[in-house]
């Protein structure tokens, strides 16, 4: 690229000399990204399907698609938003309470994410930047990483009871450790020029902190929380199995328990439905919001 | 007292009470009066970098001091401005807050701020670019931006760190001749670190050869030809070849040196 004084056009053009920002170009790629998500879900359900046909897979076990998906209203009876009675057909029924199911679930990631992403954020950076509170927290916080969150699971009950707070709290353990540690070395990964600069310009401590080191951070972990998106969903899946009321996690226990394999597998679906949404929804976010590093592709589209 | 910048029999030793010292400056001593631009010239890793860090007081010399106008440096300052060889400017700002951090932290009024960044953007040749984002300019550019980020501060000593090296050839002689204007016109002392004998010529009105690893001033051209030079007359040749042979050695050692090590 030539140096020029005046702004120069720094955008490039693709072969058919269509620019990269041009509107049809994007909609040619997100065209074919979405194809590609339609293959690689129609590949699975046609060798699920041909399974079926060819009477491999027993449908009472292993329902296909078709079965699972057709007969809505009869799974849906099973989702009750409410869930004061598991397994409780009441007031469960229509599409609302499957959106209401879903979205109590969501909630409750959503929550512990962000509760999650926030504290461990903020107690990365106080390591650093507190050199005492850093030698007395990280060894605890090393020690606490590696244990699974199901293991925090009777402690969530016996500090929160049942409801929503142990799901939540749960959803908190299983990304704050985890993004402790990965503050703490993307904060060492800081290139060191950065920080020489604003020391030069005179920027203090606390400027530092707030001016370069978030800033320089985030989008990276960011990232990171995305990474622990699915490790959020199923934990809030156990939490709801095991005593919060209500929520997919609750619907799939019962459809162990009562060997609704339809049941199972459509609630699978739903499940993957929605944490395919969190993965584009924090996607977008981080474009919008962080768009200094590039969204990493994990996952395509 | 001497002012502008003097160093005095600087060492430098990086993890001295490590397994393995690393000594990469000794005994240095060289002056900067005021105004005056010095290239550091010499292999790589022979401590230019080193010194570079302890002028802009971000290291402590091991031996040895630093004197700014009569007073040590002891730590950073705005008065003697950073510039390094690539990936300084900041890529969650704009161009523009890039230019304008140094004034920011200074708590300059916004009005001031902007006006002053207007001026220096114009002053670099980035008068359109201020909103744009640092990834979406060409290297070049960067470096202008990095440039006026600097001169913002308005120092006294710019120290400047292989500030051209990432550069395609022709930009680097545009560089060059636009960081002349910036230097005649601002009064600053320049200290610039090289390992490129032209662009040594071109800009310096002394050029230090370092030795090789640690560091000592093996030898010192002053250059009185008027600027912009013509590096194709017969005295800047005959400088050319000094300086190759100079360096030469020394570059011999420094391979002869990471062999062994
Ligand atoms: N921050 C540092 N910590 C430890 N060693 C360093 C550091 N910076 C430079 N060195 C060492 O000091 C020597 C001189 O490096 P440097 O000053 O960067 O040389 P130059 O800029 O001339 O290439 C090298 O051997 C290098 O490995
Ligand atoms: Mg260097």
């Amino acid at each position: 690229m030539t140096d020029q004084a005046s702004p120069a056009p720094v955008r490039t053009q693709d072969r058919n000399g269509v620019s990269r920002d041009h509107p049809l170009r994007k909609l040619r790629a997100k065209a074919a990204s979405v194809t590609w998500v339609l293959a690689s879900l129609g590949m699975f359900v046609g060798i699920w399907e041909l399974a079926w046909w060819r009477g491999w897979a027993n449908p009472l076990l292993l329902p296909p698609p078709h079965i699972f998906l057709s007969n809505m209203p009869e799974q849906f009876r099973f989702f009750d938003p409410n869930g004061q009675r598991a397994g409780a057909l009441s007031s469960g029924g229509s599409v609302w309470s499957v959106l209401g199911v879903v979205g109590w679930s969501s909630f409750r990631v959503l929550l512990g994410l962000s509760l999650g992403f926030v504290a461990s954020v903020s107690v990365g950076v106080a390591i650093r930047y507190f050199d005492v509170f850093g030698k007395l927290v990280l060894p605890l916080v090393t020690m606490l990483a590696p244990i699974s969150p199901v293991a925090w699971l009777p402690v969530a009950i016996f500090i929160f009871g049942i409801g929503n707070p142990p799901a939540i709290f749960l959803v908190f353990v299983a990304i704050f450790f985890i993004m402790v540690l990965a503050t703490l070395s993307q904060i060492d990964e800081v290139p060191a020029h950065y920080i020489q600069l604003a020391r030069v310009m005179g920027a203090s401590k606390r400027q530092i902190y707030w001016g370069v080191i978030l800033p320089a951070i985030l989008p990276g972990l960011f990232v990171t929380l995305r990474m622990n998106l699915f490790a959020a969903w199923m934990v809030v899946l156990i939490a709801e199995a095991v005593g919060v009321g209500s929520g997919l996690g609750q619907v799939t226990m019962m459809a162990r328990n009562t060997f609704n394999a339809s049941l199972v597998f459509f609630t699978m679906t739903l499940i993957g439905l929605a944490g395919f949404a969190f993965d584009q929804a924090l996607r977008l976010i981080q474009k919008r919001i962080l768009w200094w590093i590039g969204p990493s592709n994990v996952g395509g589209l | 007292m001497t002012l502008g910048l003097s160093i005095s029999n600087v060492s430098k030793v990086w993890n001295p009470d490590g397994p393995e010292p690393m000594p990469a400056v000794q005994n240095l001593t060289l002056d900067v009066a005021l105004g005056e631009f010095v290239v550091l010239l010499g292999p790589s890793g022979c401590g230019k970098s080193s010194l570079l860090y302890i002028v802009a007081g971000l290291e402590d010399a091991t031996g040895g001091s630093v004197t700014f106008d009569g007073l040590p440096i002891t730590k950073p300052s705005p008065e003697r401005s950073l510039i390094f060889q690539e990936a300084s400017l900041f890529p969650w700002l704009s161009v523009r807050d890039n230019v304008g951090f140094g004034l920011t932290i200074k708590g300059m009024a916004p009005e001031k701020r902007t006006k002053r960044i207007d001026a220096l953007l114009r002053q670099v040749g980035l008068g359109g670019v201020g909103d744009r984002r640092p990834h979406e300019l060409s290297g070049g550019m960067r470096q202008r931006a990095a440039l006026a980020r600097a001169l913002a501060m308005d120092p006294k000593v710019l120290l400047m760190d292989e500030p051209f090296a990432a550069l395609d050839i022709q930009t680097r002689a545009r560089m060059q001749d636009h960081l002349l204007d910036i230097w005649q016109s601002s009064g600053a002392s320049v200290l610039l670190v090289t390992h490129s004998i032209e662009e040594a010529l071109a800009l310096a009105d002394r050029i230090i050869v370092f030795t090789a690893r640690p560091g000592q001033i093996k030898d010192e051209i002053k250059i009185d030809m008027p600027r912009p030079r013509d590096r194709y007359a017969p005295e800047m040749i005959e400088l050319a070849k000094r300086c190759e042979a100079l360096l030469d050695e020394e570059v011999t050692k420094a391979f002869k040196q990471q062999e062994l090590s």
